[in-house]
């Protein structure tokens, strides 16, 4: 064992030991437990707000709804167990309902619709008071017959639980997703993720945290009042996670123990409370947006270099041949685009656009700004939907595949590569494979994912976040995206804008090794030198008409697309 | 005394308050992308510093003068000290800032003036005027008659003057706007001092019917920006979006009773917000 994890081990006991210990004024037992359970149900908003990045202001409902629901059940003598059942399982339910029909909300909608239902839960509780016990609250008489020692214990294990359930889930491919999705939803689905799907789990499974920590709390305390559930507290609540530091695995722990001990030493002081609170939020988001957690963790790995020396080498990854799309035959026709039209109101973006790209191909999407040649590739990804006209994949009809459903068989590249700064280059390039193979195990993946970008000659740029790298180099690691699973198709646009001479020859090199393992690439590009030397055939629009079809050579010297393309020059 | 009339009424003034504090969102939004959440934090400080005032024998004129302009230069503060260097930030993170704010505030004000509602004279004193068997403030048809010029002169500045051009272009287009010369710092400064005006000018109004505490602010961005939402985000629908929220808040509270009020607020705001979600597929934008 590490030397670093034993320390952490010890560091752990004494922390659970510590509010016994007389350490520090005001760290007491009572203190102690009801910071464990909040920071069970803290966990989840961490696990929706730190990672997923959902404005989630209305957890604290959450945490009430299930006391309420098993306390009203136990006044009217249903049994004990199904009361907890009943409480906890409800609210996860209605959890997932909401979160279905929310996580279509953009950004402040979806905060102002979770505030929303604090304020209606909160509302709703003293509306009846006849079942809810109105202001003063509702009774749980159960919990005062268990000790304060067993409390702890209970609060403890409870703890300790939920952080092992977090750690088990933040990580893999479940991480990498939830970043994703959280930087870029758009290039999530285009992966292959299905980010509505991924986004009401990740807020289902969060309540749940809070479910279980809010029934374990209100039977500790005795008490569930209105404010419980309202929208202050939430809103606490994601102060508490921004001070511990969002995303981190300690954030919340971190953050309700700082706040809930400053709270009890400056002696419950109502009138100051609330300033001490805002204060210590405000610095956090302006200035320490790591929060406590991101500033131990860099002083932790100080401290476990220390300790352990330098790490191991990492053992030669294992090789696993890259599992293409066997199914399809890589010859014939791979996309034949039959009479897409594409209105946006009165603008006709595509106009009857018809052409066939072959497996083994380069074929070229040529044409001035606004020649519809972006909106033909996004129709083609399935962001847009073509307004009449058929799309055929080696014989498949795409219309009904969405988005996330056509990443197996096709791969795009942005004109600005869309990757997300935190992750590593080789973890970009996993995501994809995450969706499109999920026979790979973890090691497969990462050896699949580092083949092809040592195969792309990027080997070395593997283990660096992305958001070191420079712009030319994140282009080429979002084409080893796109081309990731070797799908039979694959959309580059405007791979060549920006790149340097070497990088150019680079591109034409990775290009050439994706036609000979029998992909159709399709590319948008304006450098036309790059576009006839590499592409066999293509296609010119303007205005969203086709003007020329055919070899790349014949088009190019068209008069008419002299016309369209070079405008006054010619 | 006839209770649907009563609501009317009442729903109206509130209504108009309503309307002030959404076309302040509106504006906020415009130019800067971002819900203020500490936007409400103006009306609070707007009353509060108006009450402080008139509580020391000063005159009223002088009271409500200093109430709008500290809720004014809060929010121009709010702007220039705390977002403006932050502009390279992801809308969420701006977003959270404004929530510390209005959680800051809140804070500061408990601790400067204590829980107590707090109140001052009515601008316009004489006998309540009756409509329809419901009765109506004389304070209460200023409010009314204040308000609604004010969010309506907001709208108009925008599309009629140069100034106001100017913020939309910033609005629409930042960088643009940027090469046309726009200065878009001062666009948004702008744009953040005119809101806090607007939503002090709402508490001047009202306080003196239905007092001010420390912990008003939230509930006040929370209804600005119900019918902000509601008006899908423009200036001109927001006011009737206002007066609408006022006038159902009203017959909720005469019809079903006080505590009916914030749910079925609420819930309308869900609702609205799945309507104007129903095309949106997830939250990013959709073109590549």
């Amino acid at each position: 064992m590490k030397r670093s994890r034993i320390l952490a081990l010890i560091l752990a006991v004494l922390a659970i030991a510590s509010p016994y210990a007389n350490l520090l004024a005001g760290w007491t037992p009572p203190l102690a437990t009801a910071v464990c359970f909040d920071t069970l149900a803290l966990l989840g908003l961490n696990l929706i707000f730190g990672v997923g990045g959902m404005l989630a202001f209305g957890q604290a409902a959450f945490m009430a709804l299930p006391a309420y629901g098993a306390g009203i059940l136990d006044n009217l003598g249903v049994p004990f167990a199904f009361d907890l059942a009943a409480g906890i399982f409800g609210t996860i339910a209605l959890a997932w309902l909401m979160a279905r029909v929310f996580v279509r909300l953009p950004g402040v909608f979806f905060a102002v619709g979770t505030l929303g239902f604090g304020y209606v839960i909160e509302g709703i509780t003293r509306a009846f008071p006849a079942i809810t016990g109105g202001a003063s609250g509702l009774a749980f008489a159960r919990g005062r017959q268990i000790d304060g020692e067993v409390w702890y214990g209970i609060a403890v294990i409870a703890l300790v639980c939920g952080i092992a359930v977090y750690a088990r889930l933040v990580r893999g491919g479940f991480w990498r997703r939830l970043r994703t999705v959280c930087h870029d939803e758009l290039a999530a689905a285009v992966v292959g993720i299905d980010v509505a799907h991924v986004k009401a789990l990740v807020f289902t499974i969060g309540c749940s945290f809070a479910a279980i920590a809010g029934i374990l709390h209100a039977y500790y305390v005795g008490v569930v009042i209105p404010e419980d559930a309202g929208i202050d507290r939430s809103l606490e609540q994601v102060g508490m996670v921004m001070v511990g530091g969002q995303g981190y695995l300690l954030g919340p722990l971190l953050g309700t123990a700082f706040i809930q001990w400053l709270s009890i030493v400056t002696g419950y002081a109502q009138q100051y409370e609330l300033l001490i609170y805002g204060t210590a939020f405000l610095a956090a988001v302006l200035f320490a947006r790591q929060g406590i957690a991101g500033w131990l963790l860099r002083l932790w790995r100080t401290l476990a270099g220390w300790l352990d020396g330098p790490p191991a080498k990492a053992p030669p990854s294992l090789r696993a041949t890259i599992t293409a799309n066997e199914s399809t035959e890589r010859h014939g026709d791979c996309l034949k685009v039959s009479h897409v039209t594409k209105m946006f109101g009165g603008l006709r973006a595509l106009d009857d656009v018809s052409f066939v790209v072959g497996f083994g191909e380069i074929f070229a999407v040529v044409g001035p700004n606004g020649a519809g040649k972006s909106t033909l590739f996004n129709i083609v990804s399935g962001i847009e939907q073509a307004s009449a006209g058929d799309l055929h994949l080696a014989g498949r009809d795409l219309a009904p595949l969405p988005i996330e459903k056509r990443a197996s068989l096709i791969g795009r590249s942005f004109q600005v590569a869309r990757l997300v700064p935190d992750l590593t280059a080789l973890e970009n390039v996993m995501v994809r494979l995450d969706q499109i193979d999920p026979t790979l195990d973890e090691a497969e993946r990462a050896a699949v994912a580092l083949e092809q970008l040592e195969g792309f000659g990027l080997g070395q740029l593997a283990g660096r976040p992305v958001r070191d790298l420079p712009l030319g180099q994140r282009k080429l690691i979002d084409l080893t995206r796109a081309a990731v699973g070797d799908p039979p198709l694959v959309l580059l646009d405007e791979p060549a804008v920006g790149l340097t001479e070497d990088e150019l020859a680079h591109l034409a090199q990775v290009m050439n090794q994706l036609r000979a393992r029998g992909s159709a690439v399709i590319i948008v590009e304006h450098n036309i030198e790059f576009v006839a030397s590499i592409a066999e055939r293509g296609i010119v629009l303007d205005h969203g008409q086709t003007i020329a079809l055919g070899r790349t050579v014949d088009i190019l010297r068209d008069p008419r697309v002299h016309e369209a393309y070079y405008g006054a020059l010619a | 005394m006839n209770p649907l009339s009563q609501a009317i009424l009442s729903g109206l003034m509130m209504g108009s308050v309503y309307a002030l504090l959404a076309t302040g969102l509106v504006v906020v939004f415009h130019t800067s992308q971002i819900v203020n959440i500490a936007h409400g934090e103006g009306y609070a400080i707007g009353g509060i510093v108006t009450a402080v005032v008139a509580g020391r024998d000063l005159p009223l004129w002088v009271a409500l003068g200093a109430g709008i302009v500290a809720a004014a230069a809060f929010s121009l503060m709010l702007e220039r000290f705390l977002l403006r260097p932050r502009r390279e930030w992801p809308i969420n993170s701006l977003i959270l800032i404004t929530l510390a704010v209005a959680f800051f505030v809140r804070g500061a004000l408990n601790v400067a003036v204590g829980t107590d509602p707090m109140s001052f004279p009515r601008l316009f004193v004489g006998p309540p005027i009756r409509i329809a068997g419901g009765v109506l403030p004389l304070q209460g048809l200023g409010l009314i008659a204040i308000g609604l010029s004010a969010a309506f002169a907001i709208p108009i500045f925008l599309a009629g003057t140069r100034l106001g051009r100017q913020l939309r272009a910033t609005a629409e287009n930042p960088d643009a706007a940027e090469l046309m010369g726009v200065n878009v710092d001062f666009a948004r400064g702008l744009s953040f001092a005119i809101a806090g005006a607007c939503s002090a000018l709402g508490a001047l109004l009202l306080v003196p019917l239905v007092s001010v505490d420390f912990q008003t602010g939230l509930g006040m961005t929370m209804r600005g920006f119900i019918a902000a939402a509601l008006a899908g985000m423009s200036p001109f629908l927001a006011i009737g979006c206002g007066l609408f929220l006022g006038l159902a808040e009203a017959l909720v509270t005469t019809y079903w009773g006080a505590l009916a009020k914030d749910p079925v607020v609420f819930l309308t705001l869900i609702a609205i917000a799945l309507w104007q979600s129903r095309h949106i597929r997830f939250g990013g934008s959709l073109r590549a």
